[in-house]
């Protein structure tokens, strides 16, 4: 307790500092300019950080986060063994190396020499293979591990040294260092208690209160460079104008989430936007299995009734990216060459016509649930579809509805989906069993290649694998994916360090590269 | 909570009335609170029952995840006692309530009480000191108001009351919070985030925006009732003659006027104060407060039965104590009812 009231007062004066800083600047720059790139960072401070959403539900697990402030929790106490560059290209991280021997079934892992979890133990092979059998424990499985546990086979995986460790797969497996790389197969100790959570990540845990706040101190031992600032704070924000009002009155240094109209204001008023790509999509979703949808005509109609720019303008406020019908954007395999599909109503008309379903009427199901830009993008196809003579019947579903006993089998509806690279998508989403497999698509030539893919050794044969699947979901899917979303954070001016990044929000919640910027 | 209350009540009214007129007195507390009892109790039937009897709350509670994984159903199954009848979990759930055993959260395991107590003392800590802002005031422009009836200075008030009446307590909230933190000064904090998850109040300074929101959604309602009952009493046939006597102005004011206007005051200040208690909702969302207002949201968001039955029942037991109060008060503050009880 004596600690926390050192901090608090360290918080307030920082407040005060803050406020003083901001209201003592002369005249009409009143408000801090973003600092120069060339800025050097300053050791020291404490950060604080405004997380999006949040509740009871709260929890440090590193494997079962729920809530948007669990993940930015554990970007802060543990890593994977690989993870997500800014590019979402993969690079070593608690590893220094995984890699397949020649037909994808058996990879070794090397760890990285002298990585140390914040108790101070030093990261051996048992310790990563405990985390891996604890999140894909059979009767507990951890989200990341879901995937992992169909193909891993631990009990015949061996511990060759301190360091090293060779993994053996029930099946070739090619892109299992991208499951590696999540954020939700963190790295613990063989001891590791959850009411006192180690990891070996840059800032270690201090204090928990669900729903409220969580507190960090830096990880000085940590073997990317240890974090700029001294302690970090994130704290639950359940409401969009407290969040902004509490970076514009310099509580809280940076932001996730910010809402999308905003981004012009808080320029004028001493913070920045942070603009990233992501390869987040909310598509409508079409069962292939019932009519009229199981007319592939009659999808292919509906996809050429969308008018995707507009989508992106009004349903993102501008900002998206075009969607082509196809996900996984980030994947060297995506298939860019395929022509962009554009709203062709003369088009739509004709295959409506072929499929004899000219005057087609057809309930689409929507809910806020779905999250930002779902209603929105579900309205303008109401008034898009129009154009082409179809009529729409918009069923806007409550949460518990949406969620509840018909999810998965509404034969039009939307849900939303993060970035993922092409495979692990395919897993969760388009072939038979997947888990959300909304549209039904169960296509046994995708599938074949699918297959066929993972166990294929050589990538440029994978990509051309992965290419003509996806080839097949251009002409026959069940998606209509009209757009990527960019992902809207904010930072005050008065810090510097966080950088655009296509995995998490705000730079990855990277607050470890974050610094204080010098006041002259 | 309407023990505690009754309790300060016994021990302070038998000093007014004469002797013979205690058991009067007694009757009367006993039928009220006879009726504040019932009240919570016709409560908790409804707040159990809209919960927890309606649809099946395993299914509300996983969502998404209901037809995945069996064995949380069957977990979350045993948790709530589903086997039973929904009339033997009432009771099982009102003698839990009675004992201090008030169940655990259904979305992360611990204690009830252990996650609300903080937070009703947080909330309670907040419509107190608004309530402590707020009345001295509302009485005091009533006062400002009803002496210059007629006046300017008493149409200005009025025009700025019934404005601050008309506004939303966000748009209070917001407004004050950018001319305060954000836009135009950056005098005091915008949110109440205490650090290291100490009170909110340990950082005064981070209370001064959210009690002047409340106060200043509040005390209009206040003071324009008491403004007219001040006038009308100001009109009244005795009022008169005590200025014929050449009492002084301000005399009359504050004891003539002012204790026979208090009455009205107190019911609206009571209503006022139990409005508060689930109203603060929004207040708490805009400053980030950690109250019940902003904990009874996400409990119900999470379809945490058992927070949101003891979190309803709390609320309830306010509204019901606080008009106990009022009326007791009343009682006190007016000899023609003092009198009447007793006689």
């Amino acid at each position: 307790m004596r600690q926390t009231t050192a901090s608090r007062r360290d918080v307030l004066k920082l407040g005060l500092l803050t406020g003083a800083a901001l209201a003592g600047l002369p005249g009409c720059s009143a408000v801090p300019s973003r600092p120069d790139p060339g800025t050097p960072p300053v050791r020291g401070g404490v950060y604080s950080h405004g997380a999006t959403g949040g509740g009871l539900k709260d929890t440090l697990e590193p494997y079962f986060p729920v809530t948007n402030p669990d993940i930015s929790r554990c970007m802060q106490l543990y890593e994977p063994l690989l993870r997500w560059d800014p590019n979402y290209e993969i690079e070593p991280s608690v590893a220094e190396s995984v890699t397949p021997n020649a037909d994808n079934t058996q990879w070794t892992i090397r760890i990285r020499e002298g990585v140390e979890f914040h108790h101070g133990k030093t990261v051996t092979a048992e310790d990563v293979m405990h985390s891996l059998a604890t999140v894909t424990d059979p009767n507990n499985t951890g989200s990341g591990g879901t995937e992992l546990a169909t193909v891993l086979e631990l009990n015949n995986s061996t511990v060759v040294d301190p360091r090293t460790i060779v993994l053996q797969l029930n099946s070739p497996y090619a892109v299992l260092d991208q499951l590696l790389a999540e954020y939700t197969v963190g790295i613990i100790p063989t001891d590791f208690d959850v009411s006192r959570p180690v990891g070996t990540g840059p800032f270690a845990y201090k204090h928990f209160v669900p729903g409220q706040l969580s507190q960090f101190v830096r990880h000085e031992n940590y073997w990317d460079g240890p974090a700029w600032v001294d302690e970090l704070f994130i704290y639950d924000f359940a409401d969009d104008a407290a969040k902004v009002n509490a970076l514009l009155a310099g509580q809280v240094q940076s932001i996730d989430n910010l809402p999308n109209y905003l981004a012009g204001t808080i320029e004028q008023q001493g913070a920045s936007p942070l603009v990233s790509e992501t390869g987040a999509w909310v598509p409508f979703t079409m069962r292939v299995d019932v009519a009229p949808f199981s007319d592939v005509r009659v999808r292919q109609a509906l996809r050429l009734i969308v008018d995707r720019q507009q989508m992106i303008d009004q349903a993102l406020n501008g900002f998206g990216i075009l969607g082509n019908d196809l996900y996984a954007p980030f994947d060297p395999a995506y298939a860019s060459d395929l022509p962009q599909r554009v709203q062709d109503i003369d088009q739509a008309k004709s295959l409506l016509r072929q499929a004899g379903q000219e005057n087609l009427d057809v309930e689409l199901v929507t809910s806020s649930a779905v999250g930002a830009g779902a209603v929105e993008s579900a309205n303008l196809f109401v008034e898009q579809a129009r154009k082409a003579g179809v009529t729409v019947r918009l069923n806007k579903a409550d949460a518990n509805v949406f969620y509840g006993d018909r999810y998965l089998s509404w034969n039009f509806a939307q849900d939303f989906w993060n970035t993922r690279n092409y495979i692990p998508q395919v897993a969760t989403s388009s072939v038979k069993g997947a888990t959300y497999n909304e549209t039904h698509f169960e296509d046994p030539t995708f599938t074949a290649l699918i297959e066929q893919a993972k166990r294929e050794p050589d990538p440029a044969r994978r990509t051309q694998l992965l290419h003509d699947a996806q080839v097949i979901e251009y002409e026959t899917g069940g998606y209509i994916i009209w757009g990527f979303k960019r992902q809207l954070d904010a930072y005050s001016n008065l810090v510097q360090g966080l950088e655009p990044h296509r995995y998490l929000p705000c730079s990855n919640f990277r607050f470890s590269r974050a610094s204080f910027v010098r006041q002259t | 909570m309407t023990d505690l209350l009754t309790s300060d009540q016994a021990t302070e009214t038998p000093v007014r009335p004469p002797a013979r007129a205690g058991s009067a007195w007694l009757k009367w507390f006993a039928r009220r609170i006879g009726l504040a009892v019932l009240t919570l109790w016709l409560c908790s039937v409804l707040v159990f029952f809209a919960t927890a009897a309606l649809g099946d709350p395993v299914r509300a509670i996983l969502g998404k995840d209901y037809a995945s994984s069996p064995e949380r159903v069957a977990a979350l199954q045993a948790e709530l006692h589903l086997d039973r009848p929904v009339i033997v979990r009432y009771f099982e759930w009102l003698g839990g309530l009675l004992t201090g055993d008030l169940g655990n959260s259904v979305a992360n395991g611990l204690p009830v009480g252990e996650l609300v107590g903080d937070r009703i003392v947080n909330s309670a800590v907040l419509v107190i000191v608004s309530a402590i802002v707020m009345i001295p005031v509302a009485f005091g422009i009533a006062m400002v108001s009803a002496n210059n009836r007629g006046k300017r200075t008493d149409g200005v008030i009025q025009i700025v009351m019934i404005t601050l009446a008309g506004l939303p307590e966000f748009v209070v909230g917001i407004l004050l919070v950018a001319l305060f933190s954000t836009t135009v000064m950056h005098l005091l904090p915008a949110v109440t985030i205490a650090g290291g998850g100490a009170p909110p109040w340990f950082v005064p300074a981070s209370m001064i925006l959210p009690v002047l929101t409340l106060v200043i959604a509040v005390a209009p309602y206040v003071a324009r009732i008491v403004r007219s009952s001040l006038l009308e009493v100001l009109d009244s046939d005795y009022v008169e003659l005590a200025r014929l006597k050449g009492v002084p102005e301000r005399i009359v004011m504050r004891k003539h006027a002012l204790l026979n206007a208090i009455v009205p005051g107190i019911q609206v200040i009571a209503l006022q104060l139990a409005w508060l208690a689930g109203g603060i909702v929004i207040v708490e969302y805009l400053f980030s407060y950690p109250g019940i207002g902003a904990s009874l949201v996400d409990s119900v968001r999470n379809s945490d039965f058992p927070m949101v039955q003891v979190l309803a029942m709390v609320i309830a037991a306010v509204y019901v104590g606080v008009n106990l109060l009022a009326d007791v008060l009343s009682i006190l503050f007016t000899p023609r009812a003092r009198t009447a009880i007793t006689s």
